[in-house]
């Protein structure tokens, strides 16, 4: 029918799967997202780093480049080390996409009250928040999951078989650390910016919840004379699962492995809370 | 009779420590329902509720026959909702905005897209569809928020104070686009509002509420069909007597300030009234039927409201 025509007629066509609905809402916001050149520079530039690493994992394995400077081994040891610290960089550089992407998917939509917009069709809460979430989690993937797998894969490829087979926990670890990551970013953006509601704070809320932790941290260690303030330094607590995933030097060794990761669930729990609390559509006092 | 869109049974809603709906009892069939009642009477509760955002505490309501309890997914798949408040999405073209509400109610992306299109020309925003929302008007927000409510066919519209801010032009669209959907016989409408002229312009029916309860309801056209028999006559020529004249025929009557005020009982038309003038030579000025408008009704609704509760 043609659209300039000023009627209304019933729609009776098919209809798409409830199930990936979640996926509209994550298309809209990619767009949006990306809109931003400044942004998609910035993104494209993150890749820069695990190119170099991957163009340094070939040359390492070059043997007339090896020959060229005298050497005769490869000039880096890729091991688990190698691995958390190209990871570690980054998981920077995903802390800060985060910090600049997650205020703008879910802060305009608080401020402008769209979530009754949305909630009141067939869309729940919890695929609300999967659709914002997994734009962080994708843009925040690509930036550690992918390179890290690819670095293994690569390596393997340069390595043979028996380096991957005796190496493959630095694949599980990548995948883990990656995850850990990715959960923490995800929540902590959509909580910070559904508690603040105003973009450029909630971005800086986000990139201070890492300085501040560490900081209250040694406060808490300095006062009580304890070395238990590290369960709100969410960068020693990941630092700390990492080292014990890719069998390396992690930071000093103030609590258990298992106790980190239970601190990381509980603070994860939290951001899910908060979420969950400030995602509403109406809000009552008392 | 045909079966109800909305059912109310015994709803009971508490938010905080305050029981907001105090057990309503209702069924809604008309095409076109007034929701009607002074600020905090619990109508957006009502609406918040039937639309899931509130859980009740007791009691229950059934849309379409789904019970807002156990089936609030498929009840708003069958609603479409035009909230209150300024909302809207940031950024956005209107197009983008429409399409992203038909995307969500279940539409594919082709076709969400026509149906946007058709839906902002509709109201009236065909030619501002890719101009984004911050730089639309109040009116043209309005506008914006009934094409996502009706972009996907909803059986049953909510309105929610459809004329907010709207100046006297855009008001008129409005109630016009509501009365041309109801028309259409497509869908029901329920209009919230506490503007009684918008009630009146588009509803069939009226419910009225007082601090969370059900005070009155109404079929507007019985309730103006049975105040047609009340006549207000305006004469010239008489020397009182016509009044005593109208009583004769077993007319209740009062006279004040030179107007006749008369109910005629049954097999009383005006026609005799039009013969008994002629009768005694007298002229009819003005005759009226003066019925009861919907004011009249809310404020009898919130007085007999008030009395019972010892208020008064």
């Amino acid at each position: 029918m043609a659209v300039y025509k000023r009627t209304y007629k019933a729609y009776d066509g098919p209809l798409t799967s409830p199930v990936s609905r979640f996926l509209v809402l994550q298309r809209y916001a990619f767009k949006s997202v990306f809109k931003s050149k400044s942004l998609f520079l910035g993104y494209v530039l993150c890749f820069i780093p695990p190119l170099i690493v991957l163009c340094t994992l070939y040359l390492n394995q070059n043997a007339s480049l090896l020959a060229l400077v005298g050497q005769k081994t490869g000039f880096m040891k890729i091991n688990g080390s190698f691995f958390m610290n190209v990871l570690g960089f980054q998981g920077v550089l995903a802390g800060l996409l985060t910090a600049f992407v997650a205020p703008t998917l879910v802060a305009p939509d608080l401020v402008n009250g769209a979530l009754s917009l949305y909630l009141s069709r067939p869309f729940s809460r919890a695929e609300y928040i999967l659709g914002k979430g997994s734009v962080i989690a994708t843009l925040g993937g690509a930036l550690t999951l992918l390179p890290g797998l690819l670095i293994f894969i690569v390596q393997s490829s340069l390595m043979g078989w028996n380096w991957m087979l005796n190496n493959f926990y630095l694949a599980t670890a990548t995948v883990l650390i990656s995850a850990i990551l990715l959960a923490v970013f995800t929540l902590l953006g959509l909580a910070m910016s559904a508690l603040v509601r105003w973009k450029i704070v909630a971005g800086a809320l986000i990139l201070a919840v890492f300085a501040i932790g560490k900081g209250f941290a040694a406060m808490i260690d300095s006062i009580m004379r304890t070395t238990s303030g590290v369960y709100i330094d969410i960068q020693y607590l990941i630092q700390r699962v990492a080292g014990d995933l890719f069998q390396t030097q992690g930071p000093p060794e103030d609590i258990p492995v298992a106790a980190a990761w239970v601190a990381l669930l509980a603070i994860c729990g939290l951001l899910l809370y908060i979420v969950n609390r400030k995602l509403r559509v109406c809000e009552v006092a008392g | 009779m045909t079966a109800p869109h909305i059912e109310l049974e015994d709803l009971r809603v508490t938010l905080g420590k305050r029981e907001i709906l105090r057990g309503l009892n209702l069924e809604l069939r008309a095409r076109t329902v007034g929701l009607l009642g002074p600020n905090g009477a619990g109508k957006s509760t009502l609406i918040n509720t039937l639309l899931g955002f509130w859980k009740p505490t007791a009691g229950t309501a059934r849309v379409m026959g789904y019970d807002i309890r156990t089936h609030a997914r498929q009840i708003r798949a069958l609603i479409g909702y035009m909230p209150e408040n300024d909302c809207f999405i940031a950024n956005m073209p209107a197009i983008s905005f429409v399409r992203l509400g038909a995307e969500l109610s279940g539409l594919p992306a082709e076709q969400a897209l026509e149906r946007a299109h058709e839906a902002l020309f509709y109201v009236g925003l065909g030619e501002a569809r890719y101009r984004k929302l911050g730089a639309f008007s109040l009116g043209m927000k309005q506008m914006a928020k009934l094409a996502q409510a009706i972009v996907h066919s909803p059986k049953v519209l909510i309105l929610d104070e459809p004329t907010n801010g709207l100046d006297p032009q855009a008001r008129t669209r409005m109630i016009k686009l509501i009365q041309e959907m109801r028309d259409l016989g497509t869908m029901h409408i329920v209009v919230c509002s506490h503007l009684l002229r918008d009630i009146e312009e588009t509803c069939e029916e009226a419910v009225i509420l007082k601090a969370g309860q059900i005070v009155h309801y109404s079929n507007l056209e019985a309730e103006r069909a049975s105040n047609r028999r009340f006549v207000e006559i305006e004469t010239e020529g008489d020397d009182g007597t016509f009044a005593d004249a109208i009583e004769m025929l077993g007319c209740v009557c009062s006279v004040t300030a030179g107007k006749i005020r008369t109910v005629l009982p049954e097999g009383i038309e005006i026609r005799d009234i039009y013969r008994l003038a002629a009768d005694r030579d007298i002229q009819l000025r003005r005759l009226n039927y003066r019925r009861d408008s919907l004011e009249d009704i809310f404020l009898k609704a919130m007085d007999m409201k008030e009395a019972v509760s010892g208020r008064l």
